[in-house]
């Protein structure tokens, strides 16, 4: 076992990491930027070295600083957690180059992912499904027919410069092939100067769903089940889950051996996520890319397989086998995940700021992975996820329904969050039914007013209580207990002195 | 107490009366009716850190956060955010001319007063800062001042003259 462990890493999944390395016996290092002196996650670890300033570029993305650390703590591995440096091939070869140990893949594993297009086009070698669409520009509208029957309708055609609506079509009838062509050839050519056109399938009601894979370095690979995460603001994402239900069984089989197959292709080793984009109406799926690190919503699968997959990384990085096989993996219950931001719930803007109260729910098979408490100030350099909220039930609906309970026990103030976001989806026929698609939150939250969401108070309920809030400090002023000086004296003396 | 409140563009009219055993909380939006709220002091009451307040047998933990004039209430993962105003913060406010409650292309008061002295006349064109009049109210002889520059259109007070909450003083021109 390592005696030595530094997290290259800040916030929940920091402390997430410390949580396992602590179990295992290893004494864990923390790193933190100016911004996180006062993070839980350097409370929470055995040693704690700043380096450097806020910004990430100085810090958390600071290459030399954190070897510089990791040497001068005695630290013999660096588990990167997600996001950062944990894709970096740079900073994997640095790492192993210092005469360390990357708890993670290895180099050629993150290069070989890293370009999108290139990982898409190994992918298709090894078999993998991709979106079928043309190699090249389409050249009239028979070649356009030829391409679209190889590819099976719908498809969408796309002028190469196209966006905002302009140069795209859709096509499900193929007698509206021709005439579409024309259009997005004519479009692109006024619109953009550029009137190529490419031609691909079109994914109905298309849903995000993702494997876990893992390998060792003895040439084991496994896969642990889907996680679904269609949930999704600004391409983030905001619920994830597993199973999905939108996955038959004979589907999940082979979603699983095509996930392992990927893995396969490259000899991945440790924790990997390959992502495909799921076709809800046909129950195709097709290899998007593939993530090279911990996920942030890998506790579902942790809940669902049983098995700690910090631990496991740990593990292969000391070039142990997996400590299960294929088939000992089952999928038991279901487990959902809510990521908790300090953000404003219906435009999704980030509201760093210090929190005030603090409570955080519990209860029978509840998990919060949290890096937040009373009077922590969130800064603004970073993501503004707080908290994942993390439950299991034998059943969805039982899940569903621990999870709203959960929710209702979260109390957050000080700063804006998106718990209320959290509740209203938790209500919401198409995620009960588990038919929503990456285009939830587009169609059925953006634009909504605040009130929209906010049911679950009774609309008197704030004005009473900003009213006696407002009473009591008017009052205070009377008793003349400068300490206690109102707001409203603060406020008087602030505008005359602007005057 | 009178307080004026204002949140998502609605403005209410506020009071609140504390009794030994109850608070009164009446309010009014816009042009509406009144409607009061008796809660009984036990129904809302400060725990160690938050406010209980049961009300209509529902339980809420409430948490009110002041930040000047901002007064936002937090409950069951909702928040909202009202500017409130008691009568020293209405003075202030009708004295920043252009903002607040006052807001838009003429200057009002928020207080009753009176008004002592006119610096300008209509088709005078002020800057920020500029000194608009004098108006004395809470005893005190408050000058209240363009917050941008501005053409004076009319003026529709007198020296000497006294004028009530919300009476539009002089009108802009932007």
């Amino acid at each position: 076992m390592f005696k030595k462990v530094l997290i290259a890493n800040r916030g929940e999944i920091a402390i997430r990491v410390t949580r396992t390395l602590r179990e295992l016996g290893a004494t864990s290092v923390a790193v933190y930027s100016d911004a996180d002196r006062n993070g839980l996650h350097v409370m929470l670890a055995d040693e704690a070295y700043h380096i450097g300033p806020a910004p990430s570029a100085q810090s958390y993305l600071n290459i030399e600083k954190i070897l510089d650390v990791a040497k001068k703590s005695g630290a013999e591995a660096i588990h990167p957690g997600y996001g950062f440096l944990s894709e970096s091939p740079v900073f994997a070869k640095a790492v192993k180059d210092a005469g360390l140990t990357f708890i993670g893949p290895t180099v050629e594993n993150i290069l070989s992912m890293g370009d999108k297009l290139a990982s898409r086009e190994l992918m298709k070698k090894a078999g993998v499904p991709t979106v079928p669409g043309s190699d090249g520009a389409i050249a009239d509208a028979d070649h356009a027919k030829k391409e679209a029957d190889r590819i099976g309708f719908p498809v969408i055609l796309k002028a190469s410069a196209g966006g905002g609506g302009k140069g795209i079509r859709v096509v499900h009838d193929p007698k509206e092939l021709a005439s579409a062509f024309r259009a997005c050839q004519s479009e692109g050519k006024n619109y953009f100067k550029d009137d190529r056109v490419f031609i691909e399938r079109f994914v109905q009601n298309p849903k995000h769903i993702e494997v876990q894979v893992f390998g060792d370095t003895h040439g084991n690979v496994c896969h642990l089940y889907e996680r679904e995460c269609s949930m999704q603001r600004r391409h983030q994402k905001l619920i994830e889950e597993s199973p999905s239900v939108s996955v038959p069984p004979e589907v999940r089989e082979k979603l699983g051996a095509v996930a392992v197959r990927a893995a396969q292709a490259i000899k991945y080793v440790g924790a990997g996520t390959i992502e495909f984009i799921f076709d809800n109406k046909t129950k195709e799926f097709f290899f998007m890319e593939m993530n090279t690190r911990l996920q942030v919503e890998h506790p579902v699968t942790e809940l669902v397989v049983g098995y700690d997959l910090v631990k496991e990384q740990v593990m292969v990085a000391l070039g142990k086998p997996l400590s299960f096989k294929q088939q000992d993996v089952k999928q038991n219950g279901h487990a959902i995940e809510l990521r908790i931001c300090a953000e404003d719930p219906v435009n999704f803007t980030p509201n760093p700021g210090k929190i005030r109260k603090y409570r955080m729910p519990a209860g029978p098979f509840v998990r919060l992975d949290n890096c937040a408490y009373p009077g922590y100030d969130v800064p603004i350099y970073y993501d503004p996820m707080i908290a994942k909220l993390i439950v299991w039930g034998p059943t969805r609906q039982e899940c569903i329904q621990r999870l709203q309970r959960a929710l209702g026990e979260y109390m957050l103030t000080g700063i804006k969050s998106n718990i209320v976001l959290h509740k209203n989806i938790l209500m919401h026929p198409a995620f009960l039914e588990g038919t929503y698609t990456t285009q939830f939150i587009d169609q059925q939250i953006a634009g909504k007013k605040h009130r929209e969401l906010f049911m679950f108070v009774d609309e008197p309920v704030f004005l009473i209580s900003a009213a006696i809030e407002a009473y009591n400090q008017s009052k205070s002023r009377d008793v003349g207990d400068y300490n206690l000086a109102s707001q409203w004296k603060k406020y008087g003396r602030m505008k005359s002195m602007r005057n | 107490m009178y307080f004026e409140a204002e949140s998502d563009g609605l403005k209410y009219q506020v009071s609140v009366t504390e009794s030994k055993t109850h608070w009164k909380v009446g309010m009014r939006e816009d042009e509406k009716e009144w409607v009061y709220y008796d809660i009984r002091k036990e129904d809302y009451r400060l725990l160690d850190d938050t406010v209980s307040f049961i009300f209509k047998n529902s339980s809420y933990l409430v948490d009110v956060i002041a930040k000047g004039t901002e007064y936002t209430v937090y409950t069951r993962g909702v928040f909202k955010t009202f500017k409130v105003y008691n009568e020293e913060a209405l003075l202030h406010e009708s004295l920043k001319a252009g903002g607040g409650m006052g807001a838009g292309a003429e200057l009002t008061s928020g207080m009753p007063g009176k008004i002592v002295k006119i610096f300008v006349k209509p088709g005078d064109e002020v800057n920020e800062g500029d000194p608009i009049l004098i108006m004395e109210a809470m005893k005190m002889e408050n000058e209240m001042r363009a917050a941008s520059p501005v053409k004076v259109k009319d003026i529709l007070v007198r020296e000497g003259e006294n004028v009530e909450t919300g009476a539009t003083l002089v009108t802009y021109q932007k």
